[in-house]
């Protein structure tokens, strides 16, 4: 059932392990934990977009919307933690109109030290290994359950969202279990945006025949698989997990969408595994992100940790990377979301022009290698508020060629920057909307459908990063030095 | 008025009775002062009592009782004494010390072990608050309890929005109203006097100042104490500052007696305290002293009668021990000394029998030391071995001086001593004594002296017939011939020399002297 996306786990994992990055335990707590009273501050405008891990932030080429519908989410959604000795310092839930988020309670100053602000121990999360032999941690399976026989005939390489949804429905089903009481926090299915769930309409929405493709026969395999071992012989304890298709898709979209991997090391085994972490999943998305996960061996617990020697204001959202430097149809497919500043979209240019990389680095004053390019504010003006994710996806997929100290010749530049610019117009133009059209879209159904939102978004976005494309090309049209 | 009057009530004194023709202001005073003078004059002064009354009771009314604005507020006592006890600080930490039980201070984040950092941080983090307004609903309906439901629903979930605003803005409301409240009461506050400040011992009190634990003014002796003299511990203070206790005057039994001696007048000393030399001079006649002593015992009891001399250890027996007294007893009651005597010493107490006595009837006690005073008693032999006394502190690297009376004297000589008694005699007179007896017994015939001399051998039977002094002095001179003989045995020589000095020997001693017959060889080579 391989699709031509994989749809399995992207190379870049979460490899939160103590070898590759330098951070420690035990900083020194931040002993508030505190539901803020006061919901009108000065959060900054977060349309944080859709629900299952909503979504980013964007950078200053929003408007500014009015403030927040930020509310902080139900006590109990921390009590039902806290009693099971997981712990957040310093952190509040918050719950807008596009989901839960997990916003900053106190000013940070930028420290040396990572900063612990949340940690969920093991008894909480549901986890399989990723590899054969499966291992749960917790191991709530019993032993004779006709589930372990589920999830025994999944494909070790691929279905590792199926188990996941398995496990989930099963402990959905499990008494005093932790789920049971967490569910109810999860996004339903109706506010569910993995497009798992989206409809036909929704699918040819897309603009995108690849993306939709995918998603069909996403969608296809797990209805197959839970035809497969929800058939109408099955005994009663399959059957009440997943009594319709719908929660059975619901659970693969929740697995998907929240699913977090990692390398853990439990004892003194380490191993790749599929995780679904509690509260660590209300962290929204960031290509700029100021947090990670750490998994702290030695009281298995997981730390969501603030990165060192970042300021961090209050009321600032705590985002984490989920996909490392993938394109927006992969988070589309994955998530259920798109951003229009992902610094790793693609561009396919299929014409031979090519611009002088050095020179277009230098004028919107990016830095950093390729894999890691930023703006470097120190040496651009302060006002300048252009180049943001989308400049940079663009200085990366744009064709450029670099020779050691060869100059650009400039009549040469401009032509291929002509070229260039012109095939996005191509592009754009194939489109059957233009991306007003889609925002007016947008704006005139308030109501929609989750998945008819997201779907409409992330065309408009993919719009808006190929017009952001043109853009950036014009003005290195112009600042070209002579 | 009357019926102010009436309704009027003492609270003191229970006056009651009065009550309708006086009106008091209950409390005043000179209440009991009015009705004395009110009772006095009664018909006349009603008009001007009920007069003033009525200005009493105006008065009463006009002054406002200050009272506090609310009832009920009890002020707790606290007083800034600083604690009993002294407070130090820990080396190690450098903050108080606990008062008791005090453990080790638990060293800082640095030092603590791996992860107790992390469990410290989860323990510290407070619970969450808050109440929830859904229920969960265990798997059956995930997502129940969002807030924010569909789009479908969004109508709802903004009603729900306002509403959750609303409690919180009632919140901050709260905090305006409780102002205006803090002046809003029209009471007037006077101010009073201030009180009298405290000072010496009641300041020191108040600020925790080192202060004794009873007020000095305040403070009364102890009563039914006994006074230094009495009390048998004797926690006398030294007469004048000294720098130590070393410094005192260190008791010595001679010096003690010695001052004891010269207050019952026996020995006439310079000063209050012997001095060295007349110490060191009772130590050389300290023997004599007590001879002295008790001889004078004797004395007295033969000068003053038994009865007299022994009721000085019958503290019970009042009555006229004189001779006259005891002589009319006799008299009178027929009782003969010795029967008075018993009587007497039917009061003795058991103690009293056994200063008396003594534990040993043998040893003549020395009757200045029988009578000595308590703390001459102690200075010398100590006190009581239960409760030791302060002055029984000796000096542990005194050299104790045992030289007697005679210490001037050369080592006497024991023999001389001896002989002087009669144990030993010397060897003379031993020997007198002896041969005083062996002459007695002894008495040799001349025959056997010639048998002696006959038993010679035969060479020098010319010279056998001479005299014995002859053969002596010849067997001298012979028996330088076996030199060899007389070389090797010494004794020989000697037994020889000693029969020459003494002239008349008889027989049989001469018989005892020589070692065997060759003795009697004298003389052979004489004819050459």
């Amino acid at each position: 059932m391989a699709s031509s996306l994989p749809l399995h786990h992207p190379t870049h994992c979460f490899i939160s392990n103590p070898k590759l990055k330098s951070f420690h335990h035990g900083c020194s707590p931040r002993p508030s934990y505190s539901f803020a009273t006061d919901i009108q501050n000065h959060v900054k405008p977060i349309r944080a977009t859709t629900e299952t891990p909503p979504y980013p932030i964007y950078q200053s080429t929003q408007v500014e919307e009015s403030l927040s519908e930020l509310e902080p989410a139900d006590p109990d959604f921390y009590k039902i933690g806290y009693v099971r000795s997981m712990r957040a310092y310093g952190i509040d839930f918050k719950e807008g109109p596009d989901g839960f988020g997990v916003y900053a309670a106190k000013d940070v100053e930028p420290l040396r030290r990572a900063r612990v602000i949340m940690e969920i121990p093991l008894e909480l999360m549901l986890t399989i290994s990723q590899k054969l032999p499966w291992m749960f941690f917790p191991d709530i399976i019993p032993v004779g359950h006709p589930i372990f026989d589920i999830i025994n005939s999944t494909n070790p390489q691929t279905d590792w969202d199926l188990r996941l949804a398995c496990l989930l429905l099963y402990a959905f089903d499990r008494e005093n279990n932790f789920w049971q009481l967490y569910g109810d926090f999860l996004p339903s299915a109706e506010e569910c945006t993995s497009l798992l769930l989206a409809t036909e309409d929704d699918l040819l929405e897309l603009q995108d025949a690849k993306l939709a493709s995918a998603m069909r026969e996403q969608q296809h395999r797990a209805l197959e698989f839970w035809e497969k071992n929800w058939h109408s012989g099955v005994p009663l304890k399959i059957k009440r997990l997943a009594p319709d298709p719908e929660r059975f898709i619901w659970a693969v979209g929740i697995a998907q969408s929240r699913c977090i991997n990692m390398q853990l090391r439990i004892g003194a085994l380490v191993q790749d595994s599929n995780m679904l972490i509690p509260y660590a999943d209300m962290l929204n998305h960031s290509f700029q992100p100021n947090c990670f996960f750490h998994w702290r061996f030695k009281d298995r617990m997981l730390e969501v940790m603030i990165n060192a020697g970042q300021r961090i204001k209050k009321g600032d959202p705590m985002t984490v990377d989920y996909l490392r430097g993938q394109k927006n149809d992969m988070f589309m497919q994955r998530y259920g979301f798109s951003s229009s500043v992902n610094p790793w979209d693609v561009i396919e240019f299929r014409s031979n022009a090519r611009i002088h990389l050095d020179s277009f680095l230098s004028v919107f004053n990016i830095s950093g290698l390729p894999e890691e390019y930023y703006h470097n504010s120190r040496l651009s003006n302060d006002g300048d508020t252009f180049v943001d994710g989308a400049v940079i996806a663009a200085a990366r997929t744009i064709p450029t060629w670099s020779d050691g100290d060869v100059p650009p010749i400039p009549s040469m530049e401009r032509k291929a920057v002509k070229e260039l610019q012109e095939e996005c117009q191509q592009m754009l133009a194939e489109f059957p909307t233009t991306s007003e059209e889609d925002q007016k879209v947008l704006d005139s159904m308030p109501e929609a459908r989750r998945t008819l939102e997201a779907v409409i978004k992330y065309r408009l976005h993919r719009k808006l990063f190929i017009e952001k494309a043109i853009q950036a090309l014009e003005i290195y049209q112009e600042r070209i030095l002579f | 008025m009357a019926s102010v009057s009436a309704t009027w009530f003492y609270q003191d004194r229970g006056l009651r009775g009065i009550a309708s023709a006086d009106a008091f202001v209950t409390g005043k005073p000179y209440s009991k002062n009015f009705q004395s003078s009110f009772l006095g004059s009664f018909p006349a002064g009603i008009l001007q009592v009920r007069f003033h009354l009525n200005n009493s009771q105006r008065r009463a009314l006009l002054l406002p009782c200050i009272k506090c604005e609310k009832e009920d507020e009890s002020f707790k006592e606290v007083s800034v004494e600083r604690p009993p006890y002294y407070s130090y600080m820990d080396s190690t930490s450098g903050q108080l010390e606990p008062a008791s039980g005090a453990r080790a201070s638990i060293p800082g984040e640095e030092y603590w072990p791996e992860g107790t950092a992390s469990r410290v941080r989860a323990a510290r983090a407070p619970e969450p608050t808050g109440k929830s307004l859904g229920s969960p609903s265990y798997g059956k309906n995930p997502g129940s309890r969002r807030k924010y439901k569909t789009s479908v629903a969004a109508s709802e979930s903004s009603n729900v929005s306002l509403e959750s605003s609303d409690p919180l803005e009632s919140e901050s409301s709260v905090d305006t109203t409780e102002e205006p409240n803090a002046f809003s009461s029209d009471y007037v506050v006077y101010e009073t006097e201030p009180e009298q400040e405290e000072t010496g011992y009641g300041l020191d009190k108040k600020l925790g100042l080192p202060h004794p634990f009873i007020d000095p003014k305040v403070k009364k002796p102890i009563e039914n104490t006994l006074s230094i003299e009495e009390q048998w511990w004797n926690w006398k203070k030294p007469e004048k500052e000294q720098w130590s206790r070393w410094q005192r005057r260190r008791p010595d039994s001679e010096t003690v007696f010695l001052k004891a001696m010269a207050e019952t007048g026996q020995v006439k000393i310079y000063g209050e305290h012997p001095t060295l030399t007349e110490t060191s001079l009772y130590r050389a006649r300290r023997h004599l002293f007590k001879e002295e002593r008790l001889r004078a015992e004797q004395e007295r009891l033969e000068r003053i009668g038994p009865i007299a001399y022994y009721s000085e250890w019958v503290k019970a027996w009042k009555r006229d021990t004189s001779r006259e007294a005891v002589q009319k007893h006799f008299e009178e009651t027929g009782e003969d000394e010795n029967t008075q005597l018993i009587e007497m010493f039917c009061h003795q107490t058991d103690r009293e029998y056994r200063v008396m006595m003594g534990t040993d009837v043998r040893i003549p006690r020395d009757p200045l030391a029988m009578r000595m005073k308590e703390d001459q008693i102690k200075q010398i032999w100590g006190g009581d071995p239960v409760y030791p006394t302060v002055n029984y502190i000796q000096d542990p690297d005194e050299v104790i001086d045992f030289r007697g009376p005679d210490f001037h004297e050369p080592t006497p000589s024991m023999l001389a001593y001896l002989k002087e008694h009669g144990k030993i005699i010397s060897r003379e007179e031993l020997e007198k004594t002896l041969a005083n007896e062996k002459t007695e017994e002894l008495e040799m015939t001349d025959m056997d002296e010639a048998m002696a001399r006959a038993v010679d051998i035969g060479e020098d039977d010319d010279e056998g017939e001479d005299s014995d002094v002859e053969v002596e002095e010849e067997a001298g001179e012979k028996i330088t011939r076996n030199w060899s003989v007389l070389k090797s045995t010494p004794e020989l020589q000697k037994s020889k020399e000693k029969p020459k000095k003494e002239n008349p020997l008889s027989l049989e001693e001469a018989i005892d002297d020589s070692e065997n017959l060759t003795d009697f060889l004298l003389d052979f080579e004489e004819d050459d």
